[in-house]
């Protein structure tokens, strides 16, 4: 009886995590595997293949949660989700096989610290997000005819039709083939990657580019998560937790991203954000004994580097949005 | 020809399919909880991170999926959710693909066919090269 009660608080301390994953995740627009993967590896003691393989899972479930209610508003473009997944699914394959590679000869650490890096990477457009909400005006190129990337989209907030022309499909591609070899990798839904490159490469507005990207990183994710689930990635209670955990956390961060009027309320989770990537590249060479460190001077050190890190992109925005003003 | 609305059913499947899965995960778990394991795994064992004691994916056998859920096995429930969760999105795919083939629209029947190649061949080709 006693060990029953604590096995089910230890599933609700998990649905709790993944709750606050969804909740950040949603919240920063980066999606609830980038908090996910680093609480279970870290606070949890999950090992780093199975953070990832309930991550994915997770990432499926939330794509389809939150792109359910946006398809409705019929902004997404099919047609640019469906034409990018061609590389996003390819990408994916690579990526998950890496995994299994890197799990098989012992190089797990290289997970973690991939890891942090590509974390810490897409904190810098995270910060950038939502300042441009239209595109510059270009002239369409060849593979706008050919794979009729023109579009309209009705938006609520300018109150009036957008119409847009994406252009460099080729660019696109080869931008989404390397977000689906992270997202398979990683276990993220690698939206940072996604919205590069359509954003900056095919010149799409920011409102397509999120309800596209959020579309595509289901289809993304369940092409890796087959490769775990034969890989033994996905451990079903972990995984179980925090499908059910994640789907909540961004239901309710998706409600409070209307809410909150203050933008500077982003910096507190981009700053918790940052020291969980630190620590991620911190503890991969911790995990592996390549080199030792207590785990007191290990989270002091990610903090400090983190507060560094975050003060950087904070000072660096505040004098880009200066220079804007004073346009 | 009778029109029909691709972002209404793309966003009904989605969502059904995330509940599906959802009650069939719970369920699942409950099911555990209650019968104190699962698949011949003890509940310690199913909670367990270890990886040499837990009960992880590739050690369920997917063949006796139904049978296992027959006989109340709440290990199946909660891998029958997860496959649910998977084929989610691929449902959207194939959505697509018949709206391109609506409108006889050849290039993006093309790509949609590609990427459920490329679905089905992670799905039913590589994992025979894992084993």
């Amino acid at each position: 009886m006693y060990e029953l009660l604590a096995i089910i608080l230890k599933f609700i301390s998990i649905v709790f995590g993944g709750i606050l994953a969804g909740f950040i995740g949603s919240l920063t627009g980066l999606g609830g595997g980038t908090v996910l993967v680093p609480l279970l590896s870290i606070f949890y003691g999950v090992p780093i293949v199975f953070a990832t393989g309930a991550s994915l899972i997770s990432t499926i479930a939330t794509s389809a949660g939150s792109a359910s209610a946006y398809t409705k508003e019929k902004i997404a473009n099919i047609k640019i989700g469906v034409g990018l997944e061609v590389a996003t699914t390819i990408g994916a394959v690579v990526g998950s096989l890496l995994t299994v590679y890197l799990d098989h000869h012992a190089l797990t650490w290289l997970i973690y610290v991939i890891f942090g890096i590509v974390l810490l990477g897409s904190l810098v457009p995270a910060v950038k997000r939502g300042q441009s909400e239209l595109p510059p005006h270009t002239r369409p190129d060849w593979t706008t005819r050919i794979f009729e990337l023109s579009g309209k989209y009705h938006d609520a907030r300018l109150k009036k039709d957008v119409d847009y022309n994406g252009i460099r499909w080729w660019l696109g591609e080869i931008i989404m083939f390397f977000a689906g070899t992270v997202s398979g990798l990683l276990g993220i839904g690698s939206g940072a990657l996604k919205v590069l490159g359509m954003d900056w490469a095919m010149n799409l507005p920011m409102k397509v580019t999120t309800t596209t990207s959020n579309f595509m990183i289901g289809i993304t994710a369940a092409t890796g998560s087959s490769i775990y689930w034969y890989s033994g990635y996905i451990q079903i209670f972990i995984a179980a937790a925090t499908a059910i955990g994640v789907v909540i956390g961004a239901y309710f961060g998706a409600k409070a991203l209307v809410k909150i009027t203050n933008k500077d309320i982003r910096w507190i989770f981009l700053a918790i954000l940052s020291f969980l990537g630190v620590e991620m590249i911190i503890r991969g060479f911790v995990t592996d004994k390549i080199f030792f460190m207590v785990p007191l001077i290990q989270f002091s050190i990610s903090i400090v580097i983190a507060v560094v890190f975050i003060a950087v992109l904070y000072l660096h925005n505040l004098r880009r949005l200066r220079s804007v003003e004073a346009l | 020809m009778k029109h029909f609305d691709v972002y209404r059913i793309i966003s009904v499947s989605l969502r059904t399919g995330v509940i599906l899965s959802m009650v069939s995960i719970i369920s699942g778990i409950v099911i555990i909880m209650v019968n104190g394991g699962a698949d011949g795994y003890t509940l310690a064992q199913i909670a367990s991170y270890s990886k040499s004691q837990t009960l992880y994916s590739s050690l369920i056998p997917l063949n006796n999926l139904f049978t296992g859920m027959y006989q109340l096995d709440g290990a199946f429930y909660v891998a029958f959710g997860l496959w649910v969760l998977i084929f989610t999105p691929i449902t959207v795919v194939v959505i697509a693909l018949i709206s391109f083939i609506e409108t006889r629209n050849k290039l993006y029947i093309a790509l949609s066919s590609c990427v459920l190649f490329v679905l089905f061949f992670a799905m039913l080709v590589v994992p025979h090269f894992l084993s």
